[in-house]
């Protein structure tokens, strides 16, 4: 019963996916075209969140990390090797998803906030090694915070558009899987009760370290992507905690470990951003911090997770 | 050569002895409810712009006003943990994060708008005073801060300890639901303890004012050092707080007059997730872990 | 066993036969629990070793364990609250049977079908009542197709009419072949379905033996309703 809303959901979103395919063709306004990427953008971001802590319930404090990393790594090989773009940007989510995995290892052994507290710390301290590196060992690699800046692409914003939405086409596709699979399964066990999940014989620490390597597979792919965009990078910004904040904030408004969760409160706050942020500059970080509040306290899971609960919907 | 090295394990030690000032606090409240305050900052840039009004139109000496910083500080807590934080204890935990991050967006930007961006600072006669022995110098607000910081952990411990209130708040921690079936009015312990932790915070932030920079935005990287030294003494275990801080200030201390200021702040960070990974429960050993 | 200074389990041994109930018994507190938790792996025992099938899985990881045919029911319920009862179900066909989606729903709904939770499949199981609790532990055990199965209290709380029922199950499970622990306060259950019995006390066995012999053995009683001198007044 429940898998025939799947299907139709599954089709939908397929059939949404493909209409956008062809949506440069039909907009006409530059900057309309930039909004719905920055929007398509955020999805993704905040979909390779949700795939982490959303379904396990690890909550991730420094996936920016691995966006940042993503960013110097096609900046890198760009500038320094002279790869080009493609092969630059599949080489960012390797490297991306194999620190992940050496990281992932000893971290995800940790419970609650030790484990939101040690990605935090790793996060920044891979901030400031890229800030430091070069100064301390007189070398010129990262370029601390001169920044690196990336060839110019020459392309515009329907170039950027088509390298968005496919990737985030795979992680709303991972998040499918996710609901109707084995590992996803086990991710949802592990939140529930990781004792219990481990004696009913789920490989805890696999399925974790999988959800935590894919995640940080597709935000390498993304910083890579944000790198080529805006063609400059800096430590501080690609590894900037805002971003994070993000994510999170995103994925807990639209509903964590939910499917639509991450479109539903990255379309949200995006936009909200957009139409508020500019005009009310210096309100907006005060509201945004009221919505949290009363967002947390009124609706603790996210405005999916609530209708999931009302509706009694096992899967949106 | 060795004045150097002295110089800074001194500058250290008076370093750490402020983080351990304004952690305390911190600790205190993971320690009995489990909320990671990622406000916490907030509470010190409060505490250190109560002194800095009192000083501009009273002329209050810092020192003075610290009484005035606890207080407000203690209210401003109380209320705060009643009608919000307890209202997510006992959800998953990202929930407090989620909350309290939520806080110190608003507390900051509130702020921002109240007093504008400026940084601000409070000058004293003893701003810069420096006692000098054996040819190294001892900046003496620091060293009254350390000081504070010392007389807070004995305080806080002796509250805790032998106190009606520090009994129940200890029973709370230990086991909020026993702590309930003896009588405890649990949701009022809390609201005491996040006010206690706000005020010795307040504390730190009023008695550090003298020779730090003011600004409504100074919160976070308080909080982020302070989360190092909790994680670093051992989370929730009072003293660990004292000792964390001294750890890390006197590592930062070693790290920027030998290698350079931008690594010290790398290494915080490099010492704060190895010391995660290899040993969750801190220096000591004595820390809570989850 | 020890936690820290105190030693909770020591110089315990015992074993299981094939298609054998055995009984374990002892006061609250006698380690019956943790004695249990060392063979699944959730904790490492600290000296002493445990064999299944003569291959060593002293200090295996639980999920191991588990896949290796060896499945223990929580004594502190601990469903998967926001799954509902046939998920919860199936994450044991799928992990600890290591099945694939097919096979695995088809394995879930025999095992739903055999302890009686038909009714409550599509509920959350954080909304059922108790007694289907126990019963989703024990078929979450029973889906990853475990061999021995190790039942912590898995009737506590139950009414009369319920432990019938339960034990009906039980007998249908011993009669597919599997084995059984079981751990249990309520007498008439022990007694009734056990083969053999053992009878732990502040960590060590204090016997071991048919039900019968159990249930006369001086040290048995002794633990349980203290010396024979203490005598109850009721004024």
């Amino acid at each position: 019963m429940n898998f025939k809303i799947d299907r139709i959901i599954l089709i939908m979103f397929l059939g949404i996916t493909a209409a956008l395919a062809f949506l440069p063709n039909f907009v006409e306004s530059e900057y309309l075209l930039r909004l719905i990427t920055v929007v398509i953008f955020w999805i993704g971001i905040a979909g390779c969140w949700n795939m982490m802590s959303g379904y396990t319930g690890y909550i991730d404090f420094g996936p920016v990390v691995y966006f940042g990393i993503g960013s110097y790594v096609v900046a890198i090989a760009m500038t320094k090797y002279g790869i080009p773009f493609f092969p630059s940007l599949f080489i960012s989510g390797v490297i991306s998803g194999s620190v992940a995995f050496l990281v992932g290892i000893p971290t995800l052994r940790l419970k609650g906030a030790y484990f939101a507290i040690a990605t935090f710390a790793f996060a920044e301290a891979m901030k400031q090694i890229t800030l430091e590196f070069d100064r301390t060992f007189s070398v010129s690699f990262f370029q601390g915070s001169d920044g690196i800046t990336l060839p110019i692409s020459g392309h515009d914003n329907s170039f950027f558009f088509y390298c968005v939405l496919p990737v985030t086409f795979l992680v709303m596709l991972a998040h499918y899987f996710i609901e109707h699979s084995k590992f996803g399964y086990g991710l949802k066990a592990i939140k529930e009760a990781e004792t219990a999940a481990e004696i009913s014989g789920v490989n805890t620490t696999a399925n974790k370290l999988g959800a935590y390597v894919s995640s940080a597979f597709f935000l390498g792919l993304f910083g890579a992507i944000e790198a080529y965009w805006i063609t400059y990078i800096t430590p501080s910004d690609v590894f900037n905690i805002q971003k994070t904040v993000q994510m999170v904030i995103m994925t807990l408004l639209g509903g964590m470990g939910t499917f639509l969760g991450p479109v539903i409160g990255a379309t949200f706050l995006t936009l909200i951003s957009e139409s508020l942020g500019a005009r009310f500059v210096e309100y907006y970080l005060i509201m945004i911090g009221g919505i949290i509040i009363v967002a947390i306290l009124i609706m603790p899971n996210g405005i999916i997770g609530s209708l999931k609960i009302r509706k009694k919907l096992r899967f949106i | 050569m060795y004045t150097v090295f002295a110089q800074t394990i001194i500058n250290g030690l008076l370093l750490g002895g402020v983080y351990a000032a304004y952690s305390a606090g911190f600790s205190l409240i993971f320690g009995v409810m489990g909320v990671v305050n990622l406000a916490h900052g907030e509470l010190i840039m409060l505490g250190a712009f109560t002194s800095y009004w009192l000083f501009a139109y009273f002329n209050l000496d810092p020192y003075l006003s610290a009484p005035f910083a606890m207080v407000f500080l203690f209210l401003f807590g109380y209320v705060v943990q009643k009608y919000i934080i307890n209202r997510v204890i006992g959800q998953p935990h990202i929930m407090s994060y989620i909350l309290t991050f939520g806080l110190h967006l608003m507390i900051a930007n509130i702020a921002i708008k109240m007093w504008t961006q400026d940084f601000r600072s409070i000058t004293t006669s003893y701003s810069g005073a420096n006692a000098a022995i054996w040819g190294l110098n001892i900046p003496l607000a620091r060293l009254v801060t350390f000081m504070v910081a010392l007389l807070v952990t004995w305080v806080l411990w002796f509250f805790l300890m032998r106190t009606e209130t520090g009994r129940a708040i200890r029973a709370t921690a230990q086991d909020k639901e026993v702590a309930r079936l003896m009588g405890v009015d649990i949701r009022n312990i809390y609201a005491i303890t996040f006010g206690l932790g706000a005020a010795i915070t307040g504390l730190s932030g009023s008695v550090m004012s003298p020779f730090v920079i003011i600004s409504p935005e100074m919160g976070l990287e308080y909080t982020i050092i302070a989360f190092c030294v909790v994680v670093l003494g051992g989370m929730g275990y009072m003293p660990g707080a004292l000792v964390g801080g001294l750890v890390l200030g006197v590592a930062q201390s070693l790290a920027a007059t030998y290698l350079n200021a931008g690594v010290s702040v790398a290494i915080t960070f490099i010492i704060l997730f190895i010391m995660l990974v290899i040993c969750p429960k801190g220096i000591l050993g004595k820390g809570s872990v989850a | 066993m020890k936690f820290g200074a105190l030693a909770a389990v020591q110089m315990v041994s015992f074993s299981l036969n094939p298609g054998e109930i055995l009984g374990m018994i002892g006061p609250n507190g006698a380690g019956k629990t943790t004695l249990l938790n060392c063979v699944i792996g959730i904790h490492k025992p600290t000296s002493g070793r445990i064999f299944l099938n003569q291959i060593d899985i002293t200090g295996m990881k639980p999920h191991k364990i588990c896949r290796m045919g060896l499945a223990k029911t929580s004594q502190i319920m601990e469903p998967f609250m926001a799954m509902t009862v046939f998920e919860n179900v199936l994450v044991g066909a799928l992990h600890g049977g290591r099945m694939r989606m097919r096979l695995a729903t088809e394995k879930t709904e025999k095992v739903i079908e055999l302890v009686g939770l038909k009714q409550y499949a599509y509920k959350l199981s954080g909304s059922i009542p108790v007694p289907a609790r126990r019963r989703l532990e024990l078929a979450r055990a029973l889906a990853s197709g475990a061999n021995i199965l190790l039942l912590d209290e898995n009737m506590a709380g139950l009414n009369p009419h319920e432990i019938d029922e339960a034990l009906e199950i039980l007998k249908k499970i011993r009669n597919s072949g599997k084995s059984l622990i079981v751990i249990e306060h309520i007498m008439r259950v022990v007694m009734g379905i056990s083969d053999r019995i053992i009878v732990l006390n502040y960590g060590s066995k204090i016997a071991e033996g048919f039900p019968e012999e159990v249930v006369n053995d001086e040290s048995v009683i002794k633990a349980y309703l203290g010396d024979k001198l203490t005598s109850l007044k009721v004024a």
